[in-house]
């Protein structure tokens, strides 16, 4: 089944979206696997940048699905750190 | 005011490097410069994709060089870049470096008339003139562009050198000036001046800009590791004369040369100086770089350019500049 993360991104309490989006970016911007970013996922992003709407639900769509590629086990971790274990649990379930 | 400038090395994938130019421009940088080296990423695919994802940023190659890329061809891209991004496209051209281009099989032969005639061969083209060209170095028989071209694209001079730094300030919109030490930079302005002088151009026509090695953290050490591997390729690839003027030891530049040749890169690195980083980059704390900028405004460099590593993670320094060295530049 395929993971529906603009629904997931919903799941994000609203205080937390700021501080969990900058990690995201940073794991994405940091990574050293490159190669795993598709190039439609990093067009939205720039897109979503461009016009300021990566904390959106969309932006924050796009950069969890892109840090969960790059980077799963950094965003497994900051899901945990700020306590959406929950939203751990989803992902990893599908 | 003096404007900020960025560059970018497009070593990274487009999508980073594109980040962090809208970034940039978010943050109040002017001018975006995108490198041109062969075994890197192409400039002008990255361009188009800066042109596409920013609004207002100017951007160009930063530099391109005319062994390389035929002058034809460096019109035919920037005419077209002018197209998706009218007016925010800019040309940076120097001569390039010896040591890339003899990798390919090419000879910088007479930089000076080399750059002189693809100047002229690339106004003369994006001015939408049918060019015959019998010059020294370019030869062209007869070519013109099928489309119109959009407008005039500044062209700006990348030098280093006396001769090239006065052709710069003669002929170009601007020049990018390779180099960070307020000593170098006011004698390069001086040398601009004197292009500029011989001209008949008054001093603010030219956007005279110090092309800078520069990494800024608010962790002195942090910001000084990220500075020192671009700081030992400078010091390998700078010419004695520079190297005795900043009074470095020539053995230790022969000693970083030979290891970074051998791919000894703790070597090379663990042999840069305090003074090589001095005279080689502005590295340091937001207020450190501050007051290195701020001695550079003094030589009348009208743009400041930020250029590799910009620190060791570009997004935070990227905001760092932004948000504590922009700033103090435009009260």
């Amino acid at each position: 089944m395929v993971l529906d993360y603009r629904k997931l991104v919903t799941k994000i309490p609203v205080e937390k979206r700021e501080i969990f989006s900058e990690k995201l970016v940073d794991f994405i911007l940091t990574s050293k696997n490159d190669e795993k970013m598709p190039n439609q996922l990093a067009n939205a992003m720039l897109y979503h940048w461009q016009h300021d709407l990566l904390k959106s639900e969309s932006g924050m769509a796009v950069l969890l699905e892109s840090a969960l590629l790059l980077e799963p086990e950094k965003t497994f971790s900051a899901l945990d750190e700020l306590q959406m274990a929950n939203i751990t649990r989803q992902i990893k379930r599908q | 005011m003096v404007k900020f400038g960025i560059e970018f090395v497009p070593r990274e994938p487009y999508w980073k490097i594109i980040y962090y130019a809208i970034q940039a421009e978010k943050g109040g940088f002017s001018n975006l410069w995108i490198t041109d080296h062969f075994n890197n990423r192409n400039v002008y695919v990255t361009l188009t994709a800066a042109a596409i994802y920013t609004n207002k940023i100017t951007f160009g190659p930063g530099v391109t060089n005319p062994y390389l890329v035929n002058p034809v061809f460096t019109a035919q891209a920037t005419a077209t870049l002018n197209e998706l991004a009218p007016g925010r496209v800019v040309l940076g051209i120097g001569a390039g470096d010896k040591t890339t281009l003899e990798s390919v099989g090419v000879e910088m032969a007479k930089p000076l008339t080399a750059i002189q005639e693809a100047i002229d061969i690339f106004r003369k083209i994006t001015s939408g003139e049918s060019v015959a060209y019998k010059g020294e170095v370019f030869k062209i028989a007869g070519a013109s562009f099928l489309f119109k071209p959009r407008g005039r694209i500044p062209v700006y001079v990348g030098a280093q050198g006396p001769k090239m730094l006065e052709l710069a300030g003669k002929i170009g919109d601007g020049v990018l000036i390779n180099a960070c030490h307020p000593k170098d930079v006011e004698y390069a302005v001086n040398c601009v001046k004197e292009g500029i002088r011989q001209a008949h151009k008054k001093l603010d026509e030219v956007d005279v800009a110090a092309y800078t090695s520069f990494s800024v953290h608010e962790d002195l050490k942090k910001a000084t590791k990220a500075a020192v591997p671009v700081v030992s390729f400078i010091v390998a690839g700078s010419p004695s004369i520079l190297l005795e003027r900043h009074g470095i030891d020539l053995k230790k530049a022969d000693e970083i040369r030979e290891a970074l040749k051998a791919n000894d890169w703790g070597k090379a690195f663990g042999a840069v100086t305090p003074g090589m980083i001095e005279a080689f980059s502005i590295c340091g704390t937001p207020e450190m770089c501050i007051e290195r900028i701020a001695l550079l405004l003094k030589s009348g460099i009208s743009q400041f350019v930020v250029g590799s590593p910009i620190g060791s993670n570009v997004r935070e320094a990227i905001d760092l500049i932004s948000e504590k060295i922009v700033p103090h530049f435009q009260v």
